[in-house]
């Protein structure tokens, strides 16, 4: 997820929070049609259900009214026997929902002597009319349902359906009104006047009512027997109770009690016991004959419209999310192609190729900011690359000059003393290490004539360039001095003046310096604050030679100096170095210092010049092994065989 | 290099200790021209804590030593360990400026 690209998330972030507010709308429909829907169904249902059994109870009352008639008739006028069937025929002709009818007679009511007296009119398959005498000793009317039961009840009753095996082979149910003679107390039965009524005609009303695909109606009677249903073999010959006791349904024993009851109701039922699956079951009564219709719909058709209809809004709502997809992935794009060409740009500029074009993103947003930002960064990049190439390559030249300064610096140092003619009275060597590239420390030696040799020491009060300068300066006056034949006090204070002058930085060189008469050895010197030398004579212990005290030289215009004398005898050596010997200083801080020299010089003194003044040197190295050297370093060495050598 | 300075009588007593070097000279410098810009012209520089001192130190007293002779005031040293009185002594600055052994006799003989 988080390595994914900007496009991806913006997708994601998008899509889901779309579909949530989707999905979530989704379903608040389909739940609120769900529900008026089912209301909408409920409603229907139960119009139809009541309209349904308007139309039966008008068939039936249109039945029950003949016989009604028919036994107030009876009740109010005498018959002969002759008139009876004439009106029975007459009842079956003049009503076409009546399929037959009969007046039956109490045993002796209409004449003595007829014990059984009960014309009876039916309606064959051809439409013809049948006219028969009910009543014999295998048929005892007396004792039948349609007979009996509204003589006991005194009043008019259905019977229950029956299937009629004698007259035309079909279901019926009859219609049966009691008729008396007299009036009050006086009120005795005569019999009953009978309509029956085919039941196919009922069914076909009620097997006209379709609900959606599979739902359908059906007519119980007062005992729950399926007077209707679309499935006939159940008709007649089950009852809503066998149904609920074969499917062991509490709930459909219940309803069936209520239907019978005479009640009106909803109930959802389970699959399988009305149909295979879910449905709902409207039921009414059909209050004159005590029957009861119900209605029944299947719960998936009922909701169907309500599916059809989701699948569309789902189909709809995937086109849209589909849609935004798109458009999602082509803003992504949008945002992320001028972000990939900058990064591809940046990945140039990273590389080094400031020149590197960057995409131009003429835009007013957030990208826009960063492209120009990119370029401005850019811009500022090259500008110090360049800077800094032009500031190394002026420090590359300066290390080249001062290279170059080093070179020139060392080349007007003496490198090896000329060799003499005929006698070498004298070996001089001096080594100089300085602490940058060009430093401050100088020594020279030359021959003044034949028999006079001219050397000196000195030290520059700073490093670095300014003490090159000064250095350079300082030898060269020296040399130039020295070379009039002066002594060396004489030398120092020419020096001293000639530097004195406008010298406000207040530096200034510390020298020692002397005047060797080969063939005496006698030796002038004179010292300009620098540190005293090492003399070793022959057969002695080295030691420092006394030097007569001198202001530096550069400072003080008025600073005098002295020369001291001494004689050299054969194999004497001279050491004079810089105080970068003396104070070279050791991983601990410590200074190399005179004692360190002295122990050195004791160890060494019997080498050639050479010798010395690079064991000297190499001491010192050793000794500040590791710490960077803060301070020219200087030895001279000069070692005097005699004149006679 | 540390300093640390207070003003006694007419004098301007600086003491000085540590290594005092190309690195550290200037600073003595720089405060030295400092004190004397604010009109403080007799200074006592006490060298009792101080280890070492370069060519570089001595060439920061001169310049310090030359401002003073310019404004009229005095330089004196007091208290020098072995190390820097060896500098002293071979570059001969004992010569240019009064050098004593302790503070008290630098006070009271200035």
């Amino acid at each position: 997820m988080k390595n994914r690209g900007l496009a991806f998330k913006l997708i994601l972030f998008t899509l889901s929070g779309t579909m949530a507010v989707f999905l979530s709308a989704f379903a608040y429909f389909y739940v609120s049609s769900k529900d008026s829907m089912t209301k909408c169904v409920e409603e229907n249902a139960r119009n139809l259900t009541h309209s349904t059994v308007h139309q039966i109870e008008k068939v039936l009352e249109g039945v029950q009214k003949v016989p009604l008639n028919y036994a107030s008739l009876l009740s109010a006028r005498n018959f002969e026997a002759g008139d009876i069937a004439g009106l029975v025929e007459r009842m079956v002709s003049t009503n076409l929902e009546i399929y037959g009818a009969a007046i039956a007679f109490e045993p002796d009511a209409l004449a003595a002597g007829a014990y059984y007296f009960a014309p009876y009119c039916y309606r064959k398959d051809d439409g013809h009319l049948m006219n028969v005498m009910l009543g014999d000793e295998s048929y005892h009317y007396f004792t039948m349902d349609w007979y009996q039961i509204p003589r006991e009840l005194n009043r008019a009753a259905w019977t229950e359906p029956y299937y009629d095996e004698g007259g035309g082979n079909m279901i019926m149910a009859t219609f049966s009104v009691p008729f008396y003679k007299g009036k009050d107390a006086e009120k005795r039965f005569q019999g009953v006047v009978t309509a029956d009524i085919a039941l196919h005609g009922l069914q076909q009303i009620v097997s006209a009512i379709r609900l959606y695909r599979s739902g359908y109606a059906f007519l119980i009677s007062r005992n729950g027997v399926f007077i209707t249903h679309p499935d006939s073999r159940l008709v007649m010959t089950n009852s809503i109770f066998s149904i609920a006791e074969e499917k062991n349904s509490s709930l459909l024993r219940r309803i069936g009690k209520d239907m019978i009851n005479g009640g009106e109701g909803l109930a959802a039922l389970e699959s399988g016991l009305l149909l295979p699956d879910k449905c709902r079951l409207y039921y009414a009564p059909l209050s004159s004959i005590g029957w009861s219709l119900g209605v029944v719909i299947p719960e998936h058709e009922l909701l169907e419209g309500v599916h059809r209809l989701g699948r569309m809004v789902i189909l709809i709502g995937l086109a849209g999310v589909f849609l935004m997809t798109i458009i999602v992935m082509l803003i992504a794009r949008r945002i992320t192609r001028p972000l990939k060409d900058l990064s591809a740009a940046t990945v140039e500029i990273a590389r080094g190729d400031l020149d590197a074009k960057l995409p131009d993103i003429q835009r007013g947003d957030e990208i826009g900011a960063l492209a120009r930002s990119f370029e401005e960064m850019r811009l500022a990049l090259k500008d110090y690359i360049k800077h800094l190439t032009e500031t190394t390559s002026a420090k590359e030249r300066i290390e080249s000059e001062l290279k170059i300064a080093r070179n020139i610096q060392m080349s007007f140092l003496p490198r090896a003393f000329p060799p003499l003619t005929g006698k070498n009275p004298m070996e001089i060597s001096a080594r100089l290490e300085p602490a940058r590239e060009i430093g401050g420390d100088l020594y020279d030696y030359s021959l003044i004539d034949d028999d006079h040799l001219f050397f000196a020491v000195g030290d520059v009060s700073d490093k670095g360039i300014p003490a090159a300068l000064f250095m350079a300066v300082t030898k060269t006056l020296l040399k130039g001095i020295a070379e009039t034949g002066l002594d060396p006090a004489r030398i120092l204070n020419r020096c001293n003046l000639e530097l004195c002058g406008e010298n406000d930085s207040m530096m200034f060189v510390t020298v020692f310096c002397g005047v060797l008469d080969l063939r005496t050895g006698r030796l002038k010197y004179s010292n300009a604050g620098h540190e005293p030398p090492v003399i070793v004579r022959r057969d002695a212990q080295p030691e420092f030679l006394p030097v007569p005290e001198g202001f530096l030289l550069g400072v003080e215009e008025e600073s005098s100096y002295q020369t001291m004398e001494i004689e050299l005898e054969p194999g004497d050596k001279l050491i004079v170095y810089t105080d970068g010997v003396t104070e070279a200083v050791n991983a601990a801080g410590e200074f190399y210092s005179h004692a360190n020299l002295m122990a050195t010089v004791r160890s060494c003194w019997s080498l050639s010049v050479e010798g010395i003044a690079t064991e000297i040197l190499g001491s010192v190295k050793l000794f500040s092994l590791g710490i960077p050297q803060a301070d020219d370093i200087t030895v001279l060495a000069l070692s005097f065989a005699g004149a006679e050598v | 290099m540390e300093l640390y300075s207070y003003k006694q009588d007419k004098f301007f007593i600086v003491k000085v200790s540590g290594r005092m070097d190309a690195i550290t000279a200037p600073e003595f410098e720089k405060s030295c021209l400092g004190w004397i810009e604010q009109g403080d012209s007799a200074l006592v520089v006490d060298l009792e804590g101080l280890e070492y001192m370069s060519s570089a130190g001595l060439r920061s007293i001169l310049i310090v030593g030359k401002k003073l002779k310019s404004v009229g005031g005095s330089l004196s040293f007091s208290s020098l360990t072995p190390n820097v009185a060896h500098v002293f002594s071979i570059s001969s600055f004992g010569s240019m400026f009064p050098v004593y052994d302790s503070l008290e006799k630098a006070l009271g003989n200035s």
